[in-house]
């Protein structure tokens, strides 16, 4: 090992890792107060506050179908259009483009409080579906954008081939086009379901306080709760990005081409 | 052969569909902003620019956006520039987008067990015997400089950095170095030479993304601010939900106000972008 590979390894390690590690070993241990002579005290007690309090796996329940709604819209929403962006071309389709990615530019909170009104009006708000659909705002132009780039690097022979085929729009989808997108399904996964559980002012004016997702019970915890259940909290929020991950990995190897992953090298 | 016909057009629509969300509430937002019952009026906007409240928020909120996004782009392309061989291989760039798998207000939760002046540092430092006791530990969290939401966002948004820029220095040919460095040029002109005009749009358009999210982001101000200055987003959500109706358009002004100030700076970064490809292509015909 060089000395560059030891430098990458010591500043990852303590730029990324050490944190995440932290939080691990104060959601398992007693507040630390090393400075009054206490010692690192081993309990799980902290999961077990977590775990009974009244909310929380209500508030889990709420986050992961928020978050599976707004990642299975996403996945629609941003396959359609990265096909499209990357099959046709038109007068103003750098434009379009721009288009599709400026609601990253304004600030969602803003675009919150204007559909509040409609959403009322409309009958979403308080709703799960109104929450699923202010989530979309901030994730779908991502979803368009990777989709796009991932299309964009298939390549035109690889989406013609299919067609020539005789293949219809969804055989092309399912048996070419998914199979050699899979690490753009794994980034818009990941994307989604992080972005839409960090959300917590705009879930609470759409939710109206009805919709109660883990940001929600986040907030009020940290008046009440000390460091060990805090970081128990922290930890169990990594969790739903992980489980939703392995079960989109499932679904993936459901995929045509994909059936043994032991097969698979990548 | 034209082999996909005009149908793909149709893939276009559920886009679309989604793209009046933000419209809506966008103009929406605008019109009751300017709406005064039965007329339009800027008075809103007039009360803005006399809240020193306002005026202190939205100074405070760039300043320290503009600090973050400058500082999480020069950390992301020293780390990018000087591992990215590294970065390739799968373990090393799982390992640099762990943070990325937490949402920002846990990150923020993180930096408090970490720098506030109970947390390990100042236990640390006590032990260690650099500090008397943790209260000599400075105040880095909940702070009025906004320290502690800085060290939150460029710790979270160098892993962004990084994704955005990796690809870019994947696809920089070695030869180019190989040139530069036969034609005499130092370590410094590699970069100005071949990384600078590669990293440059990547860069604006990173930065701009960065930039819009921090300064109108809720949950981090919200849990590492203080009540005064406060970001801007948490002054509009505070009239939004405040005691009376009456601050609501105060809200809306405020938003749009951000909104506009974003937009600037969009306009400004894709300006200079476009002068840049100009010149480029130019320098290229010669």
């Amino acid at each position: 090992m060089n000395i560059k590979k030891m430098t990458f390894v010591m500043l990852a390690l303590l730029l990324f890792i050490m944190p995440v590690l932290l939080l691990l070993l104060q959601s398992v241990s007693s507040p630390w107060r090393f400075q009054s002579g206490e010692s690192f005290h081993f309990q799980i007690e902290s999961f077990q506050v977590l775990w009974s309090a009244a909310n929380l796996l209500e508030a889990t329940l709420w986050s992961i179908v928020v978050g599976a709604g707004v990642l299975i819209l996403n996945m629609a929403v941003g396959i359609a259009a990265g096909k499209a962006l990357s099959t046709l071309s038109f007068k103003g389709k750098p434009l379009l483009e721009a288009l599709f990615l400026s609601p990253v530019l304004i600030p969602v909170l803003a675009v919150a409080m204007g559909l509040h009104l409609f959403m009322i009006q409309a009958g979403l708000a308080d709703t799960a579906l109104g929450v699923i659909l202010i989530h979309l705002v901030p994730t779908i132009p991502y979803s368009i954008r990777i989709f796009h780039n991932s299309y964009a690097q298939l390549g035109k022979h690889m989406l013609e081939q299919p067609v020539v085929l005789g293949a219809g729009p969804l055989q092309q989808l399912f048996t070419v086009e998914l199979p050699l997108m899979k690490p753009a399904i794994r980034s818009v996964t990941f994307l989604t379901i992080v972005i839409s559980l960090s959300q917590y002012a705009i879930t609470s004016i759409i939710g109206g306080g009805r919709i109660v997702t883990l940001p929600m019970i986040f907030f009020p915890f940290l008046d009440t709760a000390n460091t060990s259940v805090m970081a128990a909290f922290a930890v169990w929020f990594a969790m739903i990005p992980l489980a939703m991950y392995i079960i989109v990995e499932a679904f993936i190897l459901l995929l045509p081409y994909s059936r043994m992953p032991w097969r698979n090298t990548r | 052969m034209k082999l996909f016909n005009n149908k793909s057009v149709y893939l276009l629509i559920p886009a679309l569909l989604f793209l009046t969300l933000p419209l809506y509430g966008f103009f929406s937002a605008i019109f009751q902003s300017l709406s005064g019952g039965d007329r339009w009026t800027f008075e809103y906007y007039l009360d803005l620019l006399e809240s020193t409240r306002f005026l202190s928020s939205i100074w405070f909120s760039i300043r320290t956006t503009l600090i973050a996004t400058i500082v999480s782009l020069i950390i992301g392309v020293l780390i990018t520039r000087s591992f990215y061989p590294y970065l390739e291989h799968h373990v090393p760039r799982l390992l640099v987008w762990l943070p990325m798998l937490f949402p920002h207000f846990v990150w923020g939760y993180m930096i408090i067990l970490l720098l506030s002046e109970t947390g390990l540092a100042a236990q640390l430092l006590v032990e260690a015997g650099v500090l008397q006791n943790s209260s000599a530990f400075p105040i880095w969290t909940r702070d009025p400089q906004g320290i502690g939401i800085i060290v939150t966002y460029v710790w979270k948004e160098v892993p962004f950095v990084i994704l955005m820029l990796l690809p870019v220095y994947g696809s920089i040919k070695p030869g180019y170095y190989d040139l530069v460095k036969t034609l005499g040029g130092s370590k410094f002109r590699q970069f100005t030479a071949i990384e600078w005009p590669a990293i440059f749009p990547v860069l604006i358009e990173t930065a701009l993304i960065v930039f819009s999210f921090t300064i109108s982001a809720y949950e981090v101000p919200a849990l590492m601010g203080t009540t005064f200055p406060e970001m801007i987003s948490v002054l509009s959500y505070e009239w939004f939900y405040g005691s009376g109706w009456e601050d609501r358009p105060m809200s809306f002004a405020a938003m749009v106000s951000l909104s506009l100030l974003i937009l600037a700076f969009s306009a400004a970064g894709f300006s200079i972008l476009q002068k840049k490809r100009w010149r480029a292509m130019r320098g290229r015909s010669i």
